[in-house]
């Protein structure tokens, strides 16, 4: 058997794989991470097939009769017509609260697949490579963080909704992302700060130093040789950064800066049913709000075990 | 005479996981007032355990797992947490392993050593105060008043040590446990630390228990040795019997293992113990130490031996304890040829000139708009040095002399401030990307700690092929092919090529990462403190390896060590390194016979010797190392040099003068009045 | 010591001025014209745009707009609103950070000392009963949104509390809505600020608990702990004397960082409330796209911010023995 750098590469992942079901069953190990994963799972589930669970599919379906309460039985386990009830414009709560869910994995999950591959690649480069290039990054960086992530986002997505763009170009294309843009763009110097450190620390290993004196490329010190040991602290990064990306777009979505009105955003929804709607729908709000709730827990512990798991399984 | 401790079949056991580990097992032990009794044990072998043992102490995930424990004929086991508490204060104290971490950062070391007089006493802050600036004194700590209003980081390591010895003794304790006090320290710090507990321990009538792994500092201090392993105790013996006749196969091996003085990697081959010491997982019914032993019969993996006495006061742990024997003639002669070539001029592979390396401090805005910069620290400082082909040069210094930064000049991974370096006859490049790859297959390292050299992710065939492909251009399967001889060469069996480091000892991973040095085929290979991570029982074989390969292939090697006998056993020339200067060169026969430079001569006379008989003198150096930040003025060593002959050291740089045989130093004393001053020396 | 206390205040220096211009070029380098944002979008005419680019200087180059506004911003010339009919923007914003200011302090009085005392009994205790308890209690309910437990607080506490005849009695009960008048006395306020103030105090507590929580615990682990316990003193010493200190000297930066935490949540926290502070000013700024006004709370609230963390630097390091000479 002979060695390619293919399965060199591939054997990396396999031994990261290996770590990654370690951590998996530590993750179900404990009751707290097992309930989070749990709920998590249950939510991701919702996003992916939510047209085909949700009875009336049809985000803004105004047919039913409006101020229906909830006929959901907990004792006798019986959904009812309306199991949620229905709002003050007649749409099924239960519908929109389970097609709410795709969004938010949607533009939370993403914007952190991408800040955590953008952030790393940058993070993890200006951490070996050091210089005054890392240092102005850096300061760049600090002086981003500075700004709380909630304000910044404010600002970008409540200008970026008020520009005019020619309908189907890019820009406008654009422009319906624009919460997912900002959290990729929020968050890629937050991990790119903990890339760079993990870097900071691997790179004054030993075996990095021999793939130096090996004549070894700068692209293939950061990708091949630290790369894999800065996975766990990265690994731990994104979850928590997903935990907060989830928040961030529940609370824009409350404040009136996420999807636009009759798309079933949960955070859309508790603001539109909240005041005086409150006291004739109360369950209008009160079942988003609790989906929301639901979601940040089981994220939060999910991610609260994920960096136990991999603390204590080390590489 | 009192007998203040008396162990008996102690076990102890700490959850690791869902298993409990069980890292001490069957300890007997007893320590009589005025008796200073050594344990002595390899990583592992759970030292540390029966050290805090001993006091009770346990950490939230240990536990006892039986036996017994009296002071003075009180069950310890059975007392409650104020009566210990009564204990510790008064009657046992541990100065313990790494005094730095052991002392509070944020307060003021005097105040911590009152707090334990305090404990201990019950006096007014007034009194307490006094008696730990007295206590400060007796440790020979300079201004104790000074000292005591400081905190520990702004302590040398040494000064640090000496508080907690302070901490510990002025409470008059009954018993004193060390910990490896002096682990950590620079070897010439170790002396002065040693020589201090020995004129206070005796005359105390305390009983003393010193843990340390260093058979030398037992050899020296103590009157009994335990000597512990995997857990349990392999032999009991007064010092002198122990070192003279072994009556374990184990402490035959370990003494073994030490390179003799005089002993030279050209004449013998150093005696090893093979294998690794087990998992305490898995500790199974026979003897534990049965899979590395060379008398080891069937009966020895099936039934545990008893700890019985073998002679009056001397315990051993062994079936075959009546076999073990100091082979006779311990310097068989191998490699006769080899000696006599090292001696002749071969090839110039390296040179050195006025080889510099100056780290400036970072500047701040407010510093950079004035126009100041603060004074660089010199770590290399005009450092000639020559090296030749097939030869092995020896590098030793305390640390912060410079080694590994001049090591990582060499190998390009520190750039240079100024001076010329010359390998393989023409002038070399800082830059290490600015090198041919032909140069880079020529120069290669081993690096100190085994834990990092090797990266996680990689298995040992990947690490092996990897230079093997971009350095000597090989093909994938080529390499492959390569890297199974290689490893055969480093003595691991071919089924490691599928393990990661994780699945390796310290000593394997050292083999895998001399073996990747090697694969190259270099023509110098720097290898930087390779052995100093390792316990002694690896150490002499990865030494061996260094030797055979280096022979093999016919490289030089530039040997950077801070512990002269294992650099006296390897080098051919040994350079001194004091505060970034070269301060002596000698032949190891040279140095060894008759040390000229006055550092040179107190490191040697630090080194304890693995044998009881064997009192050097001591010279003691004063104070800790200067900063490189603050070099002192005229010769570097003049403020801590025992021979110091008055202004002119501290005013003019010394000269450096040479012999006609190759030696030369870097004082103002010439070397024939050295010469009679140290024959002469008391 | 001074060197280090130097150091801070450059590098807080550098980082303020990289702010300022990130806030400045955020809103200029993003695609589109300030001037049709600010004079409504799509729906604006022409002369409409035109006024507001010569009158807020927007055809200068970039540069110089820049430190136009930057001189501007240091002076104190913060311009006069668009959204709020030619409000002085400095004045508005004075009185909205006033009330801001009660806010937070109310609400950093009450968390700091609940959040450090949680820590430690959790970091005392670590994976025992009290720790599962309050770290199930800050991963959960109190990570939630602020937006869900100040509706939580309004509709069933504020609301539940009002008609109970326990409430009637001690005559004192939570308004359900904050929204005061904007230069209200502090004591007119009070009685206004409590919910908000808790719920703001529940998004400081899990992140300084758990912070204070894992400082406790690595503490604990170190050398020398295990030396004074073994000098024979009682374990309380040992934890009071020994440990805390040095496991709540982070807890200022701690805090301070935190603070930024506080500042995100109390733009939520007012919105749901309807407190008339300095994040409702934002949000109907952003609204109303009143660029000049945004730009100058941002700026504000990221110099409260840098501000924080500078004196908490220089807190800890007068604090720590171990910085002397940095």
């Amino acid at each position: 058997m002979h060695v390619t750098p293919a399965q060199s590469l591939s054997s990396s992942i396999s031994r990261n794989l290996a770590g990654i079901g370690r951590a998996l069953r530590a993750l179900f190990s404990g009751p707290q991470s097992a309930l989070g994963t749990a709920l998590v799972a249950f939510f991701f589930i919702l996003a992916l097939f939510g047209g085909q669970l949700a009875p009336y599919p049809k985000a803004n379906d105004q047919s039913h009769d409006a101020r229906v309460s909830p006929t959901l039985d907990i004792g006798s386990l019986q959904l009812g017509a309306h199991p949620f009830g229905t709002d003050r414009l007649g749409r099924d709560v239960y519908s929109r609260v389970i097609l709410g869910a795709s969004s938010i994995f949607r533009i939370a999950g993403l914007g952190t697949l991408i800040s955590v591959v953008l952030g790393s690649a940058l993070g993890m480069t200006m951490g070996y490579r050091g210089g005054w290039l890392d240092e102005l990054l850096g300061r760049v960086i600090d002086a981003l963080l500075a700004i709380p992530a909630l304000l910044l986002a404010l600002v970008m997505v409540g200008i970026i909704r008020n520009l005019d763009f020619e309908i189907n170009s890019w820009q406008a294309a654009l422009a319906d992302e624009v919460t997912l843009l900002v959290i990729a763009i929020l968050y890629i110097p937050v991990v790119a700060r903990v890339a760079r450190s993990a870097a900071l620390d691997i790179k004054t290993r030993e075996f990095v130093a021999a793939a130096e004196i090996r004549g070894e490329s700068s692209a293939y010190i950061v990708f091949r040789e630290i790369l894999p040991s800065a996975i766990p602290a990265l690994v731990v990064e994104a979850s928590l950064r997903f935990s907060y990306a989830i928040f961030l777009v529940a609370s824009l979505g409350f404040l009136g800066f996420g999807s636009p009105p009759p798309s079933p955003d949960w955070g859309l929804m508790v603001n539109e049913n909240r005041g005086g709607f409150y006291r004739l729908t109360p369950w209008a709000l009160e079942f988003p709000a609790l989906a929301i709730a639901l979601l940040v827990i089981g994220v939060n512990l999910m991610s609260d075990g994920i960096r136990r798991a991999v603390q204590k399984g080390g590489a | 005479m009192t007998q203040l401790l008396d162990v008996r079949g102690l076990g102890v056991s700490y959850r690791m996981g869902r298993t409990w580990l069980r890292a001490l097992r069957e300890f007997t032990l007893q320590v009589d007032a005025g008796q200073i009794v050594g344990i002595v044990g390899e990583s592992g072998s759970g030292k540390s355990t029966a050290a805090l043992a001993l006091m009770h102490y346990l950490s939230a995930n240990g536990r006892i797992d039986g036996g017994d424990l009296r002071f003075l004929g009180e069950d310890m086991l059975a007392m409650d947490a104020a009566d210990l508490r009564r204990l510790w204060a008064r009657h046992i104290k541990l100065v313990p392993q790494n005094a730095g971490a052991a002392l509070n950062p944020s307060i003021k070391v005097g105040r911590q050593v009152a707090e334990a007089l305090k404990a201990a006493e019950g006096i007014a802050d007034e009194r307490a105060d006094q008696q730990v600036i007295e206590s400060f004194r007796d440790v020979n700590l300079v201004d104790p008043a000074q000292v005591a209003k400081r905190y520990p980081h702004e302590l040398s390591g040494g000064m640090q040590q000496r508080v907690a010895i302070a901490m510990a003794l002025m409470c008059q304790p009954d018993l004193l446990i060390l910990d490896e006090p002096t682990t950590g320290l620079d070897v010439t710090t170790e002396a002065v630390i040693l020589d201090l507990l020995r004129a206070l321990i005796s005359g105390r009538g305390a009983g003393v228990l010193y843990i340390t792994h260093n058979l030398g500092v037992v050899a020296q201090l103590c009157q009994r040795v335990v000597v512990l392993y995997a857990g349990e105790i392999m032999e009991e013996a007064p010092v002198a019997q122990l070192f003279a006749s072994p009556r374990h196969p184990y402490t035959l091996g370990l003494l073994s293992s030490l390179p003799k003085a005089g002993q030279r990697k050209a004449r013998s081959r150093l005696q090893t113990i093979h294998g690794n010491p087990p998992d305490l997982r898995s500790v199974g019914a026979g003897c534990v130490y049965a899979d590395r032993c060379p008398l080891t019969i069937e009966i020895c993996r099936r039934q545990k031996p008893p700890l019985e006495e073998v002679e009056p006061g001397r315990l051993a742990r062994c079936f075959r304890w009546a076999d073990v024997e100091f082979p006779a003639a311990r310097l068989a002669p191998i490699h006769e040829a080899a000696q006599a070539e090292a001696g002749v001029a071969g090839q110039m592979v390296m040179q050195t000139s006025q080889l510099a390396r100056h780290f400036s401090v970072p500047r701040d805005l407010v510093d950079m708009l004035r126009g100041r910069s603060p004074k660089p620290i010199r770590a290399v400082d005009g450092v000639n040095l020559r090296l030749r082909h097939g030869q092995t040069l020896g590098l030793v210094g305390e640390s912060g002399s410079g080694k590994t930064t001049l090591a990582r000049i060499v190998i390009g991974l520190e750039a240079r401030s100024g001076g010329k370096l010359e390998l393989f006859g023409a002038d070399i490049p800082g830059d290490l990307r600015s090198r041919q790859q032909d140069l880079l297959s020529q120069v290669q390292m081993v690096f100190q700690n085994p834990q990092n050299s090797l990266n996680p992710y990689r298995s040992v065939r990947q690490t092996l092929c990897r230079p093997l492909v971009k350095l000597r251009g090989l093909s994938a399967k080529a390499a492959e092919h390569q890297a199974m001889q290689l490893l055969e060469a480093v003595n691991l069996r071919a089924d490691y090529a599928d393990r990661y480091p994780d699945e390796l000892s310290g000593g394997e991973k050292q083999r895998v990462a001399i073996a990747r040095a090697f694969a190259s085929q270099p023509s110098l290979v720097i290898c930087d403190e390779p052995v100093s991570a390792l316990d002694v029982s690896v150490q002499s074989a990865v030494l061996n390896l260094l030797a055979d390969l280096q022979d093999e292939h016919g490289s030089a090697c530039l040997f950077i060590s801070h512990n002269l006998s294992v650099v006296g056993y390897l080098a051919d020339v040994i350079a001194v390194m004091y505060l970034g200067q070269i301060v002596e060169v000698a032949s190891v026969d040279a140095l060894f016979r008759a040390p000229s430079h006055p550092y040179t001569e107190a490191l040697l006379a630090a080194i304890p010797a693995p044998d009881p008989s064997q009192h050097s003198e001591r010279i003691l150096l004063s104070d800790d190392l200067p900063s490189a930040q603050d070099l002192p003025s005229g010769c570097r060593f003049h403020t801590r040099c025992p021979r110091n002959i008055g202004e002119i050291c501290g005013r003019d740089e010394p000269p450096w003068r040479e012999t006609g045989s190759g030696q030369g130093i870097r004082c103002h004393i010439p070397l024939d009045e050295l010469a009679v001053l140290q024959a002469g020396a008391p | 010591m001074i060197l280090f206390l130097r150091r801070r205040f450059v590098f807080f220096f550098f980082t303020y001025l990289l702010s300022s211009l990130m806030i400045f070029f955020l809103l200029r380098v993003l695609p589109g014209d300030p001037a049709r944002v600010i004079a409504g979008g799509r729906e604006a005419t022409a002369e409409q745009v035109e006024q507001i680019r010569s009158e807020l200087r927007l055809d200068a180059p970039l540069p110089q707009q820049y430190l136009s506004w930057l001189g501007d911003f240091a002076r104190g010339d913060w311009g006069t609103s668009i959204a709020f009919r030619g409000a002085d923007n400095r004045a508005l914003i004075s009185e909205r950070s006033i009330n801001s200011g009660r806010l937070a302090l109310v609400a950093l009085l009450l968390s700091v000392p609940l959040s450090l005392a949680l820590g430690v009994i959790a970091g005392l205790s670590e994976n025992k009963l009290p720790d599962v308890i309050i770290s199930l209690l800050t991963l959960s309910v109190v990570s939630l949104p602020e937006f869900v437990t100040g509706l939580f607080l309004i509709n069933i506490v504020a609301l539940g509390w009002s008609g109970n005849p326990l409430a009637e009695a001690l005559g004192w009960w939570f308004p359900a809505s904050s929204a005061v008048p904007a230069n209200a006395s502090f004591g007119e306020m009070l009685p206004a600020l409590w919910l908000p103030a808790f719920a703001a105090t529940l998004v400081m507590l899990a992140y300084i608990s758990r912070l204070t929580r894992a400082g406790v615990i690595e503490e604990l682990k170190r050398d020398y702990v295990r030396t004074a316990a073994l000098k024979g003193i009682a374990w309380r010493t040992v934890v009071l004397r020994h440990v805390l200190r040095n496991a709540l000297l982070p807890t200022i930066t701690v805090i301070a960082i935190s603070i930024s935490w506080l500042v995100s949540g109390l733009v939520v926290i007012e919105f749901v409330f309807g407190f008339p502070g300095l994040g409702s000013l934002l949000i109907a700024a952003i609204e109303r796209r009143d660029l000049p006004l945004v730009q100058a709370i941002v700026m504000v609230t990221v110099s409260v911010i840098l501000l924080a963390n500078l004196l908490a630097d220089w807190a800890y390091a007068a604090l720590n023995p171990r910085i002397k000479l940095g």
